[in-house]
């Protein structure tokens, strides 16, 4: 051990340090601690190898599948929705290609940047920073689950498009992603029928998702109209692809298609769109028509259907005011106001109703035919027995006292049978009936009630759009369960009474009576083609996605209606009234024959004049205020169109209902429109 | 303990006589250098420099040699840094420890007044091309400072103001380091200053009292110190460093990079998926796969034949180190050698258990593979340092 220690042939540049001592031993005790050291060095490897062996020996089938997992996400691939076409085949509603802006929650950045980045794309996009905060806090509350993207704003520009994709690191969890936006043909027709499509809601959602459709958290659903009632069919099925992305969820390469997307189906309607084209012109100009009259000064909305009589294939749906439905595509909030702000809807009188479905009105006049095929099947009155037909009539009241019912011709005075009753629309002549009705002993029950049941009225028709409302026919039993106690607390007990007023208004549609314009021309549907009741539909068949463009559709789902249903009328008895309704267009004295007297197709029809409580949009009170009603159909023998026209608040039938159903049936005919005005009538 | 007793006359006198071993002695500096540690730290920065090709060639696009062309610079920096630690006899870092203890001070400090802020630390400090980080060679200077007060203090290491004395020295560096916040660093001085004392011959139960004393610090650090409302580590650093020990309770999601890290690992395989498909690391699932996880980069990558031929040569490191422990010249360089040698083991263990989940996350490099200038710099210089220690100890043994 003596060489040990510093050796003059090494370069030193320094003198040894004299505290050293010198040479220096490697002792026992310090071998071991190196020892140690060693054995603790050995140790720690051999943990790692081991560690190492059983994650990437052992184990590594495990990771690879984790890690493949990890980078590879599976991404639907929008099926465009199907398109919805007239009954010729033209396209109503189609898609156009978009973009719609996305943000992942998730993939947002934090605390102050998130302001940043928020008040930059609403600088970009047009909105506002809170805007953006408003939207995903909404998703928040009642949203599907939180890895589901927020839809910001559908159909950017392509400019905007381009600063957010040039300026992507700025915008981190916002995505822009390739959709398909409904796009409307028809601008504005048919806006409350074809109904809309939005983003399905965590609850919907939660129904949903196990159907065959295969919905998404955030997918889009019909919400209203055709788009909702058959949007199992328009909707398609999703494709999947995959695209393999990085740690933060963006793709590395074009996604793989794995699953194609179905395209929807398309769904074509009854509706011809030049018929229903012409009857929301019809409408505005019955509306017009309306305003130049002394008691239609407030016309301001109302409906129009035609009906095919013998199947129950809707032909034209009109409703007023009506919307763009392209408001529900960009949901600006100027442009969903009238239908979702309660406020704005109401000084707008409510564009979003459906006014033919889904609103009732009195009839007035138009009820009358009812009236008389009850009272004929009831033994009531014979077709040719003689009733006076004066200024006006008066019964006894239940307490004795007189009431008094007048005509709406004061200047009348003479006996006339069945067929003038309807041609003139005698009130007097029915309220005799009414009387009678009120009468009967109660063992035979309330008759007029019984056959307006079996005519379809207070009762949901059964068409395969909605939504329908189902009026209301006053019986009895209703008078007894509406008013009690409780609900009616200071007059209930005479209110729940039947009492000779409700039997003499209810035969001239007046007082509780509610009817949808759905349901009138359903009725008159079956005075149209022999007293069978048909059930309206407004979808005729589903086909193949391209069908819209070719000669012969590939179909794939054919709706055959319920068979129109013979509902036991006399057939004497309604060709009494059928006789009626064509003296009443026809007849001088006819309450639609100045319209309709000349027109070149042999039309058939009843005016309705009905007097309704109602409270003008923005008014504090309400008042009385009568609707327009016509109904009729044509030609008359072989009849192809049943139509039915309501004017809200339009003053008289034949003023402003019957000229504007003129205008339908011209369109339908292909004839000349009608310059004849109307004249005050019933 | 067996002391050699002489003079400096004696030894004088020794060194000017002709010895039988005068063939080695004379011959030149290079040719006692220890050939195997040679070979295997050539070997290592091949493998290194490897590895990092393969973990960078997807970071910078168009340019997949940009980070291996920065580290060869690198490589040629620390090629001269080893030579020059080589050349410098380990006796002057022990005449200048007072020096050298201010001079690591002071880096130390100039980096938490002066550094560069990135990913939550102050640890480096930009010159010009390359950023500069001081503790991966204030790791180097402290094991110098303590080996050499502990060699001046070798005949009283019984008493236990020794010991007390040599940590109350390390404790500033480990301080600063800790603040810049570096837990992983602060962790590595304190073992190599552990190793230090280890084998300076602490007595145990000296040991076991410090031992005891560091257990109640991190218990104190961890608990008890939040509890009583002063938090001294940030809550990301805590999350770590007790996520790893429940790995399923993760609210804040600290353990996500440790999966992700072991799936890298794991899906590896026994062979690697190659540089293309390894898709943990190019698609980013890896955090930090160039520094801090690059050794789950480079296992994916690889795989484990790959990285059981890394430890191997990590391993043959170390095995030298502990030989040229037992051949040093003197006290001073034995301790030298165990505590560089410590610490090294204690830094793979560290940042390879790490990404296996068998140790906190903390944000140490790996030696010779994490991309980055003064990692791979420190590394040769402490070669060169051992390498020094060899050439200028007993030869008799290699």
């Amino acid at each position: 051990m003596a060489r040990n220690g510093p050796r003059s042939g090494i370069p030193r540049f320094l003198p040894p340090d004299p505290r050293v001592s010198q040479p220096y031993l490697l002792t026992p005790k310090m071998a071991l601690r190196v020892a140690i050291v060693g054995v603790v060095a050995l140790v720690a490897f051999g943990i790692l190898f081991l560690r190492l062996w059983s994650l990437q020996v052992l184990a590594a089938t495990k990771y690879r599948g984790e890690a493949q997992n990890n980078q590879i996400r599976t991404i639907p691939i929008e099926a465009p929705r199907g398109p919805i076409l007239d009954s010729h085949g033209a396209p109503l509603v189609e898609n156009t290609a978009s973009n719609v802006v996305l943000v992942w929650p998730a993939d947002l950045p934090k605390g102050r940047a998130l302001g940043n980045e928020f008040g930059q794309l609403g600088k970009v996009l047009g909105t506002t920073r809170g805007h953006i905060e408003a939207v995903l806090r909404a998703h928040r509350n009642d949203g599907p689950p939180a890895t589901t993207p927020v839809t910001l704003q559908v159909g950017i520009s392509s400019q905007q498009l381009d600063y957010i994709s040039e300026h992507a690191s700025r915008f981190n969890g916002v995505e822009i992603r390739p959709t398909y936006l409904r796009y409307y043909n028809s601008e504005g027709l048919l806006a409350q029928t074809l109904g809309y499509v939005g983003r399905i809601d965590a609850q919907e959602y939660n129904r949903l998702k196990h159907s065959p459709v295969g919905y998404l958290p955030d997918d889009r659903i019909g919400q209203a109209g055709v788009e909702a009632a058959y949007d199992q069919y328009l909707h398609g099925r999703h494709g999947t692809a995959q695209v393999t992305v990085d740690s933060s969820g963006r793709p590395t390469a074009r996604p793989q298609e794995k699953i194609k997307p179905r395209p929807g189906d398309a769904v074509r309607l009854t509706i011809d769109i030049r018929l229903q084209r012409a009857a929301e012109q019809a409408l505005a100009y019955g509306i017009n028509l309306a305003h130049t009259t002394k008691d239609g000064f407030a016309a301001d909305g109302g409906a129009i259907l035609a009906m095919d009589p013998n199947t129950g294939a809707i032909l034209a749906l009109a409703s007023s005011p009506t919307y763009k439905p392209r408001v529900w595509v960009y949901r600006t909030a100027n442009g969903l106001k009238p239908l979702q702000d309660q406020k704005a809807a109401s000084l707008a009188n409510y564009p979003i109703l459906n006014r033919a479905l889904d609103v009732t009105y009195p009839p007035g006049s138009t009820w009358k035919p009812v009236t008389a095929l009850a009272a004929l099947e009831q033994s009531v009155v014979t077709p040719s027995e003689p009733l006076l037909c004066s200024p006006s009539y008066t019964v006894k009241t239940i307490y004795g006292a007189p009431q008094t019912f007048t005509n709406w011709d004061p200047f009348v005075n003479q006996y006339i049978t069945m067929p003038t009753a309807l041609t003139w629309s005698c009130d007097t002549y029915f309220y005799q009936l009414g009387w009678d009705f009120y009468n009967l002993p109660a063992n035979q029950g309330q008759p007029l009630q019984a056959w307006a049941s079996r005519f379809g009225f207070g009762k949901y028709t059964g068409i395969d759009v909605g939504p329908e409302a189902d009026g209301l026919v006053p019986t009895i039993a209703w008078r007894h369960k509406t008013f009690t106690r409780k609900t009616d607390p200071s007059n209930w007990q005479i209110d729940r009474l039947w009492k000779p007023g409700d039997s003499i208004q209810l035969a001239i549609g007046q007082k509780d009576i509610a009817v949808t314009p759905l349901q009138l021309t359903r009725f008159y549907a079956l005075l149209a083609n022999g007293g069978k009741l048909v059930t309206p539909y407004l979808v005729q068949d589903v086909e193949a996605p391209s069908s819209g463009s070719k000669a012969t559709p590939t179909v794939l789902q054919s709706f055959q209606p319920p068979a129109p249903q013979p509902v036991g009328l006399n057939p004497d008895y309604l060709q009494v009234v059928r006789s009626g309704l064509y003296q009443a267009t026809h007849d001088p004295l006819g309450t639609s024959s100045s319209t309709f007297a000349t027109f070149p197709v042999q039309i058939a029809g009843k005016t309705g004049t009905a007097e309704k409580v109602v409270t003008l949009p923005g008014a504090k009170t309400s008042q009385v205020l009568n609707q327009s009603l016509w109904c009729g159909w044509g030609p008359y023998d072989s009849p192809k169109i049943v139509v039915c026209v309501v004017i809200e608040n339009g003053g008289h039938g034949g003023t402003a209902a019957a000229p504007a159903a003129a205008q339908v049936l011209a369109k339908f005919f292909n004839k000349p429109v009608p310059t004849v005005g109307g004249k005050v009538s019933d | 303990m067996v002391q050699y007793i002489g003079t400096a006359a004696t030894a004088r006198r020794r060194r000017r006589r002709p010895s039988s071993l005068g063939r080695a002695e004379e011959s030149p500096l290079l040719a006692r250098l220890d050939w195997t540690l040679l070979l295997t730290s050539a070997a290592l920065v091949g493998y290194g420099l490897w590895a990092i090709g393969g973990i960078t060639r997807h970071v910078v696009p168009g340019d997949p040699n940009y980070y291996l062309s920065r580290q060869l610079v690198f490589v040629a920096v620390g090629l001269v840094a080893m030579l020059a630690m080589i050349a410098i006899d380990p006796e002057w870092y022990r005449r200048s420890m007072r020096g050298m203890y201010v001079l690591m001070l002071g880096l130390l400090a100039l980096v938490l007044l002066a550094g560069t802020v990135s990913r939550h630390s102050r640890r480096w400090i930009d010159v010009s091309f390359f950023r500069f980080q001081p503790s991966e060679f204030g790791k180097l200077m402290l094991v110098l400072f303590v080996a050499a007060l502990l060699a001046d203090r070798l005949q009283r290491m019984n008493e236990l103001r020794t010991p007390l004395l040599a940590v109350a020295l390390g404790v500033p560096p480990v301080l600063l380091v800790f603040a810049q916040p570096d837990l992983g660093s602060a962790l590595v001085y304190m073992a190599a200053l552990g190793a230090c004392l280890f084998v300076s011959g602490i007595r145990w139960s000296h040991l076991g009292l410090l031992t005891a004393a560091t257990v109640f610090l991190v218990v104190a650090v961890l608990w008890l110190l939040p509890a009583a409302g002063m938090p001294v580590l940030h809550g990301y650093q805590k999350a770590r460093l007790t996520g790893f020990l429940s790995p399923s309770s993760d609210p804040t999601n600290a353990t996500y990079n440790v999966n992700q890290s072991e799936i890298a690992v794991g899906a590896g395989g026994v062979t690697g998926r190659g540089v293309n498909n390894a898709t943990q690391t190019n698609l980013n699932y890896l955090p930090e796969s160039q520094t801090d996880f690059a050794f789950a980069a480079f296992a994916e990558q690889r795989g484990f034949l790959g990285v059981a031929g890394l430890l191997l040569l990590y391993l043959l490191v170390v095995w030298r180190g502990l030989k040229i422990v037992t051949i040093a010249r003197d006290g001073f360089s034995a301790i030298v050698a165990a505590g560089i040698v410590f610490g090294f083991v204690f830094q793979i263990f560290v940042n390879v258990g790490m990404t296996v989940g068998l140790a906190p996350v903390t944000g140490i490099t790996l030696p010779f593979v994490s991309v980055g200038g003064s990692s791979l710099i420190a590394s040769m210089a402490m070669i060169g340092l051992l390498q020094s220690i060899h050439a200028r100890g007993r030869l008799r043994r290699g």
